[in-house]
């Protein structure tokens, strides 16, 4: 039991790590839940990840329509053991587009607003993990996160497009991770809290996070799946202050449920794949996320 | 052995796909109208009166106004050129006078009723409606359109509420409540609860418009709109 439970840990961390875009619309870095990386371990990502969406959640949590809109970032996630208790996290998203669609004149055909798109590099994220506890029973540890504002917060022709809120983000996470198994399958559970410290007028916000992993075909095909919810603690600017829409706008809110597939092709080298969409949610896009990667795990 | 090119394949295909630019299919048909812009309440007998319209198709659209015909209905109260509006008062009465627009083989019409008295009345500078909401978005409260001082206002009332979660919550003027083409842009919503004014650009006339919309413009999400009463 022991040796298997060490096993499970040692092959679930990388899904841990693989959670870029797992997160409906921030995409926020979960580097390995309540586990770090170890001394001279690395994942590494490549993935892609979008959202189009054509309806979003109201102020009163309901679904009201919008223009077609989507977002796409291409992006880099590293994470490297600097020692066993510390782990450094990257997120480089360094091609990010945002689209907007044409609007048609159902009456005359004709375009009564053109659509618009950009490309630049988005918002990104590094972070340092520090391993609070490390036994066969669990896992703890808490990570800093610095969201740096490095996209473009007011492209396009009228300022409403964006890869980034522009905003610096400060967030303190604590997670807690259990290796589990089912008879010979290994699996894991974690859970995390956190708190976002928002700059320029953004609310403030509360994270959470339960996850669960399971290992099959050996190790070699894990399902996860995931609940993410943020929720806007509302201390900030009117909404109506800002001028953030999309998955970047002020005070929004959403609870979403992810599930993910990552296949190892390799000892080292696998691919994955994920869905993710909210069950509820307050000024924010409405509509499922998706995401490809090709990740590299080197321990 | 799953194929790393046929991953790379797939996924970089699946980006192409969904990251252009599409068509979003706007339903903006509205009830093509004619409006009278200076409607009176009296003409003074033996004086004359041209009388103008506005005319929109079932896109909102500005119709040429030359199209609108003029009538009388009792010309023996009042003639009018059924092609200039310029009207004659030739004695005391009541009657209405018409203006006619046939777009797609429909005519529409809006009327004046005129009275012929001793001296001319034009009416009443104030135009009101009340806000609703089409969305899931708080907007509701009366507004009144009013020309004081030869500058014309927007504003609204104390019941006016509206939500404040919005990014970018514009106000405008239109013709067409389902697009912000062509319409007026008043401004930046600058309150969300309570009375308020806008002060609306010199050029602007008090019949131009028929409606008040909220838009969201970063969503490009209409909020709601009120159509004016009179």
């Amino acid at each position: 039991m022991e040796n298997l439970t060490i096993k499970m840990r040692s092959q679930s961390l990388p899904f841990f790590l693989v959670l870029i875009g797992s997160l409906l619309f921030t995409q926020t870095v979960q580097a390995g839940g309540g586990w770090t990386a170890g001394k001279g371990n690395g994942y590494y990502k490549l993935s892609q990840w979008w959202i189009v969406a054509d309806q979003h959640f109201t102020d009163a949590g309901l679904i009201d329509p919008n223009v077609t809109s989507g977002i796409f970032n291409t992006s880099l996630y590293a994470e490297y053991g600097v020692t066993d208790r510390f782990t450094g996290v990257v997120y480089f998203p360094f091609f990010s587009r945002a689209t907007m669609n044409n609007q048609i004149s159902e009456t005359t055909g004709n375009i009564i607003s053109q659509g618009d798109a950009i490309n630049s590099i988005g918002d990104t994220d590094i972070g340092l993990k520090y391993g609070i506890l490390k036994n066969k029973k669990v896992a703890l540890s808490a990570t800093l996160k610095l969201g740096l504002p490095i996209g473009n917060a007011s492209g396009g022709r009228d300022g409403n497009l964006q890869t980034g809120d522009g905003e610096f983000n400060q967030i303190l996470q604590l997670d807690a991770g259990v290796p589990l198994s089912l008879g010979k399958i290994p699996a894991y559970f974690n859970t995390y809290v956190g708190m976002n410290n928002r700059s320029e007028g953004f609310s403030d916000e509360f994270r959470f996070g339960l996850e669960a992993g399971l290992g099959l075909s050996k190790g070699k095909l894990w399902l996860i799946g995931r609940i993410d919810g943020v929720e806007s603690l509302k201390n900030g600017s009117l909404g109506t202050d800002i001028n953030s829409t999309s998955v970047f706008a002020n005070n929004s809110e959403f609870t979403s449920a992810s599930v993910e597939g990552a296949y190892y092709l390799t000892k080292k080298l696998g691919v994955s794949a994920s869905f993710a969409t909210a069950f509820r949610g307050e000024i924010i896009f409405a509509a499922p996320s998706y995401s490809l990667g090709i990740f590299l795990d080197i321990k | 052995m799953i194929n790393l090119k046929n991953i790379l394949f797939v996924g970089v295909s699946a980006l192409l796909l969904t990251s252009c630019i599409g068509d979003d299919i706007v339903e903006d048909t509205i009830e093509p109208e004619v409006r009278i812009t200076n409607p009176i309440d009296t003409l003074e007998r033996n004086t004359s009166y041209t009388f103008s319209a506005l005319a929109f198709d079932d896109a909102g659209m500005q119709i040429d106004p030359n199209q609108v015909r003029w009538k009388s209905l009792d010309t023996s109260l009042i003639e009018i050129d059924s092609l200039s509006g310029e009207a004659f008062a030739k004695k005391l009465g009541t009657t209405a006078i018409e203006a006619d627009i046939t777009y797609g083989n429909v005519l529409y019409q809006d009327a004046d009723i005129v009275h012929v008295g001793n001296t001319t009345v034009v009416q009443t500078v104030a135009r009101t409606g009340s806000l609703r909401t089409t969305s899931s978005y708080t907007l509701r409260g009366d507004f009144t359109l009013i020309e004081e001082n030869d500058a014309l206002q927007l504003r609204l009332a104390s019941n006016y509420a509206a939500s404040s979660s919005l990014p970018g919550l514009y106000v405008y003027l239109t013709n067409n409540p389902n697009t912000v083409v062509n319409a007026l842009e008043v401004g930046k919503a600058i309150s969300f609860s309570g009375e308020h004014v806008y002060n609306l650009p010199a050029g602007t006339s008090i019949n131009d418009y028929q409606y008040v919309l909220y838009f969201c413009k970063p969503f490009n999400v209409k909020v709601g709109d009120g159509e004016f009463d009179n």
